[in-house]
């Protein structure tokens, strides 16, 4: 137990040390993922504008509240391992990870949560901006703040793992960073960037309660809302559990599998 | 300008063999444009198809798909010719391979600009071209306005050119900007949708100082003749004014280019 907590504490250590030097490029990162503020926009001005204010019982304040939660999240759940991945399996720079008595997995995985780190300080500055740009207001409720952050973690497992079985595709294929955004927008869609879930038709929405893309980005935000219960938020972490070990499992497969294809560069 | 067309026919021999090679990347590419083209229906669909609306910003569905198709135009010309040109500009300062670019006998801005084309993403061109036909097909469209949009995308498409240009041409200065246009990028996102569905100081910004609403809502308001004969004006001189400002600073960005190391 001690020595994996010391791989631990060194990889965070190191990986937090790599991000803070692209702190710059986080930030404009972060500023490139505008779907959530596009769509908070484009609703906030139909409920201006709709008879009584409000579209589906969300008034204009109570959309930017939606959508702010929503991009606040997804900043949280941002990965991009496939994209490190493809280059690292087809060129043979994987070879060199291979030596070690550690799994690729963790090295990529806890530079994702040290770029965390790096990037809360600025995102929770933007939120608190727009949020008094757009009148938005959060709830008062405190628990509703720690479950949140639990479905975020939970989330962003998930996602990571999904996306490292789909970065493990470039063992076979060239295209294996297409896939992802394929998967990226069924994430979007079902996460709830681009309309709150009840917004959709009812069998996408009996679908949707299936996947796990509803309770990673819709839940947490109809939770800092207020829109959600600790029962709703407490079922989605199992959801979210379940699927993050069916994703684990299928990451090893995968991984165990591709190794024995892989044969560097060039062999 | 006759030297110049056998260029560009030249340029994209070149860049059709060279992606030849690589035929597996055309699933890739295929999948990556129906992905942007289901983000834009996506969200457009969704606003419709709430009770009760009729309009979002006072366009139809079938006028608001013209912008829809305005954008997936627009994202293809930014795939196709844009992007694959620009982004090697930064490459080619870091290296010093810009050096082999200014000893050309061609105008060097000409050469960055088309040198490289990712036909791979042609998908995106013809999608884009299919909404607007399908979109049209069932509106009352007037040829003098086809041709009113024509001549103002036009100007969209020099818009969008400079300022990516103008932004890849700071790495003359900085060398490492490629994320600049990761901002251009998402505030180009709110293309997606009419102008008149943001809220009314998001629609200024967006028209006035970064000039979205010009690439997209212009060209479709020609289109459906709503469009105010001021914005008509305004859309080929932003594109004059930015092409000579761009032109200005590429000058200005070679002059002081030392290649690589000194």
């Amino acid at each position: 137990m001690n020595w994996a907590w010391r791989k631990v504490r060194v990889l965070f250590a190191t990986q937090f040390a790599l991000m803070t030097e692209y702190r710059a490029e986080v930030v404009i990162w972060m500023l490139s993922g505008t779907l959530s503020l596009v769509m908070m926009l484009v609703w906030m001005a139909q409920a201006e504008a709709a008879p009584g204010g409000q579209v589906r019982g969300y008034t204009p304040a109570e959309f930017a509240t939606y959508f702010l939660s929503t991009w606040l999240i997804s900043q949280l759940m941002v990965v991009w391992v496939a994209w490190e991945l493809d280059p690292a399996i087809r060129q043979g720079q994987l070879s060199p990870w291979l030596l070690r008595p550690l799994d690729p997995f963790w090295t990529y995985f806890l530079g994702h949560v040290a770029e965390r780190f790096v990037r809360l300080p600025a995102l929770l500055g933007l939120v608190a901006l727009f949020a008094w740009l757009s009148g938005a207001q959060f709830t008062a409720q405190w628990w509703a703040y720690p479950a949140a952050i639990g479905l975020a973690v939970l989330g962003f497992t998930a996602r990571f793992l999904w996306e490292y079985t789909i970065g493990l595709l470039a063992f076979w294929t060239d295209s294996s960073t297409s896939f992802q955004e394929l998967v990226w927008l069924l994430y979007a869609a079902l996460g709830g960037m681009f309309a709150p879930l009840a917004f959709y038709p009812d069998w996408v929405q009996r679908v949707a309660v299936w996947t796990p893309f509803p309770y990673m980005l819709g839940l947490p935000a109809q939770l800092l809302s207020g829109k959600a219960t600790l029962a709703q938020a407490l079922q989605g972490g199992a959801v979210l559990l379940a699927w993050g070990l069916i994703f684990g499992v299928v990451r090893y497969a995968v991984w165990r599998v591709g190794l024995r294809r892989y044969g560097a560069v060039g062999a | 300008m006759r030297r110049a067309l056998r260029l560009i026919r030249v340029f994209t021999a070149a860049s059709v063999s060279a992606q030849l090679e690589y035929r597996a990347n055309f699933v890739g590419a295929v999948l990556a444009s129906l992905g942007e083209a289901g983000v834009a229906l996506l969200g457009l669909s969704l606003l419709f198809s709430q009770p009760g609306v009729q309009q979002v910003g006072g366009w139809t569905f079938r006028e608001a798909l013209l912008v829809t198709g305005f954008f997936m135009l627009t994202e293809g010309f930014i795939s196709v010719v844009v992007q694959p040109n620009m982004s090697k500009i930064a490459e080619a300062i870091r290296t010093g391979n810009m050096d082999f670019t200014l000893l050309k006998p061609i105008d060097a801005q000409f050469n960055v600009s088309v040198r490289y084309l990712n036909l791979l993403r042609l998908p995106d061109l013809l999608l884009g071209l299919g909404l607007l036909v399908y979109a049209a097909s069932g509106l009352n469209l007037t040829l003098a306005g086809w041709l009113a949009a024509g001549a103002l995308y036009l100007s969209a498409l020099v818009i969008v050119y400079c300022i990516w240009l103008g932004l890849s041409t700071t790495a003359f200065w900085f060398v490492k900007t490629q994320n600049v246009t990761e901002l251009f990028n998402g505030l180009f996102g709110a293309a997606r949708f009419p102008a008149t569905a943001f809220p009314v100081p998001v629609r200024l910004l967006l028209t006035f100082v970064v000039p979205v609403a010009l690439i997209t809502t212009v060209p479709a308001q020609a289109l459906t003749g709503t469009l105010t004969p001021a914005l008509a004006l305004v859309s080929p001189l932003v594109a004059a004014g930015l092409f000579a400002l761009t032109r200005w600073f590429w000058r200005r960005a070679v002059a002081s280019y030392t290649s690589a190391s000194s």
